[in-house]
């Protein structure tokens, strides 16, 4: 027998308890993952739907906190592109629009002549022609969702489009985006000559000095503001907003979690005080006895940590599995986020353990062995 | 030639409530190498708190003890004693309930620098030198009264201390088994030149000790040498 298999005895011992603080432990891991891996999905998804349209840089109405919600006029794009470094100007227009049997997707209108057309990985069917209305392309996942395939019609915003093709992107936003003419999305939203953004294609986007300049150039030209495409969200009130409250509930879940270990301990600590007092009656330091009931907390929150990466890889699952999320976001936790998130809890764990270990050793051995 | 003396209390008093109760009083004794001592008295008369005293699991308010010719006068001293050189069986056992008579044995042996593997083989040859080496893998609540007991005197010996401290060892037990635990305590103590510090109600295990103690009201009120066991018989 070792200390480890000594402290596993002594949860053994009760195990309802144990499974209950582990159980509580785990959801708070898993909670953590889940929640802290929602807020860090939605920024990584924008960021690879950006990348995949070959976006370096966006422009947006400064000062709109609202993710759609600023227009910027198109007029602006031909003085844009001739700013040096600058390779190509688009415009797109998003909003979320309803569709048939009460559902919504992500819609964008694209300009005929707008450069994200060259990078359309197709599954099915063609890409429009410049000079066609009322059509549209719609991503695989949106697509099979909705149960539409080339040479259906689709719904939005009360009128009808015929799909022409569908797209087979990766990022989890494209494929469940509807891309339709900009000009028929203006028309239907009332935002004529308007984008939500322009997106720029720079002409060596690694090249950050050249990227600054261009941004500069950009906002003295007023009331725009610059963003490469993984900085898009950072200003934006309700991605913040859900980054916030995500966290938040995330680290209130870990400390809840903590507290459980806390508690368990130490109400074993002052069930177990006679046996307290015969570890220190055969000669046990009191720092092996803290040490002997910190390992206990270290046991707790590692196995409550190992469920809780689990819990939380099902819980991101689940979270992709609703459609108001999954067409959006892609909750993946990272391995990192797993790892330092088992980690913190097992060393919030091992430290909410000390408090019960310090109460016992403070014990006097007479008075532990004289009680009953 | 009187035995060298191994442990030795100077002027030793102990008590509780900010001095409201005396537990021991001025208590001067000395404890030679390999002998064994009955200590006796009324309930109430100090015994318990001198053995507890002695291990340094209750501190003297006055006076000193020292181990060997040396004081002790930190927990420290004392946690190292009670770990090496020390050993205390309980009337009521203190076994651990969910550990089996071999990892009871093993657990005293815990931060004394032996690996796991000598851990066990030395409890089981422990076990084995108090009659349970086929009671090793039981809980304590699978065990009779005199085999806890014997699992427990099995546990202060496995260090081999220089002082076995037994609080009525056999005041939870019958006749039969208290005379067998008895043996077993004086067969071990004879057999590894211990000094044996026992108290006890019974005259027929004083008489056993070759010296008696007599306590009352914290105060040692008597002490004799008792005639050799051989010369009782």
């Amino acid at each position: 027998m070792n200390h480890l298999e000594l402290a596993f005895r002594n949860l053994q011992r009760r195990p309802a308890r144990s499974i209950l603080t582990i159980l509580g432990v785990a959801f708070a891991v898993g909670s953590f993952i889940t929640l802290y891996g929602l807020s860090r999905s939605v920024h990584e998804n924008v960021q690879r739907s950006f990348d995949e349209h070959g976006t370096d840089l966006t422009v947006r109405r400064r000062g709109i906190a609202e993710p759609f919600g600023g227009t910027v006029p198109e007029t602006m794009i031909p003085e844009i592109a001739k700013i040096p470094g600058v390779a190509a100007v688009s415009g797109q227009l998003i909003t979320f629009a309803a569709t048939d049997n009460d559902d919504s997707v992500l819609a964008t209108g694209w300009a005929p002549d707008g450069f994200y057309w060259a990078n359309v990985p197709l599954k099915a069917g063609r890409v429009p022609n410049p000079d066609e209305r009322r059509i549209a392309m719609v991503g695989y996942d949106i697509a099979r969702a909705l149960g539409k395939k080339v040479g259906d019609e689709i719904t939005l915003l009360g009128e009808k489009f015929r799909i022409v093709g569908l797209t087979d992107y990766h990022s989890i936003i494209n494929r469940n985006q509807v891309i339709v003419n900009l000009a028929d999305l203006q028309e239907l939203t009332f935002r004529t000559g308007a984008v939500t953004f322009l997106s720029i294609r720079l002409d060596n986007p690694a090249d950050q000095a050249e990227a600054d300049r261009v941004a500069q150039t950009i906002e003295s030209m007023g009331k725009l503001s610059v963003a490469r495409s993984e900085g898009m969200l950072r200003n934006d009130s309700l991605f913040g907003l859900l980054t916030a409250v995500s966290t938040s509930m995330a680290w209130v879940a870990l400390f809840m979690g903590v507290l459980m270990v806390l508690n368990t301990l130490l109400m074993a600590v002052l069930e177990r005080t006679r046996e307290i007092g015969i570890l220190s009656a055969i000669g046990w330091s009191t720092e092996r006895i803290m040490g002997a009931l910190v390992l206990e907390g270290f046991l707790l929150s590692a196995v409550g940590s190992l469920v809780g990466i689990v819990l939380g890889v099902a819980g991101s699952k689940f979270l992709s599995s609703i459609p108001a999320i999954g067409r959006y976001v892609a909750v993946e936790p990272t391995l990192p986020l797993i790892a330092a998130t088992a980690l913190a809890a097992i060393v919030l764990g091992i430290l909410g353990s000390f408090y019960p270990a310090f109460v016992a050793t403070r014990q006097s051995p007479a008075a532990a062995l004289e009680r009953a | 030639m009187a035995p060298k003396p191994l442990i030795v209390l100077d002027h030793v008093g102990h008590s509780f409530d900010d001095g409201r109760i005396v537990a021991l009083r001025d208590v001067n004794l000395s404890f030679g190498e390999g002998e064994s001592v009955a200590v006796v008295g009324a309930s109430g008369s100090g015994k318990t708190t001198l053995i507890l005293v002695m291990c340094g699991i209750r501190i003297p308010t006055t006076g000193v003890l020292l181990w060997k010719g040396d004081p002790v006068t930190t927990l420290r001293q004392w946690t190292d004693l009670r770990r090496s050189e020390i050993g205390i069986v309980f009337q009521e056992f203190n076994l651990f309930p969910t550990l089996t008579a071999s990892e009871n044995v093993e657990v005293a042996m815990f931060g004394s620098g032996v690996g796991s593997s000598e851990r066990r083989r030395r409890a089981e040859e422990a076990l084995k030198t108090v009659g349970l080496a086929d009671r090793a893998t039981h809980l304590p609540q699978e065990l009779s009264g005199g085999e806890r007991q014997r699992v427990a005197i099995a546990r202060s010996i496995i260090n081999n201390p220089a002082l076995i401290l037994a609080d009525e060892p056999t005041g939870n037990l019958d006749s039969v088994n208290a005379s067998a635990i008895l043996d077993l305590l004086f067969d071990l103590q004879r057999a590894r030149g211990a000094t044996l510090v026992m108290v006890s109600h019974a005259p027929d295990q004083v008489v056993r000790c070759s010296r008696q103690i007599n306590m009352k009201d914290g105060q040692v009120f008597d002490q004799r040498s008792m005639p050799a066991r051989e010369e009782v018989l």
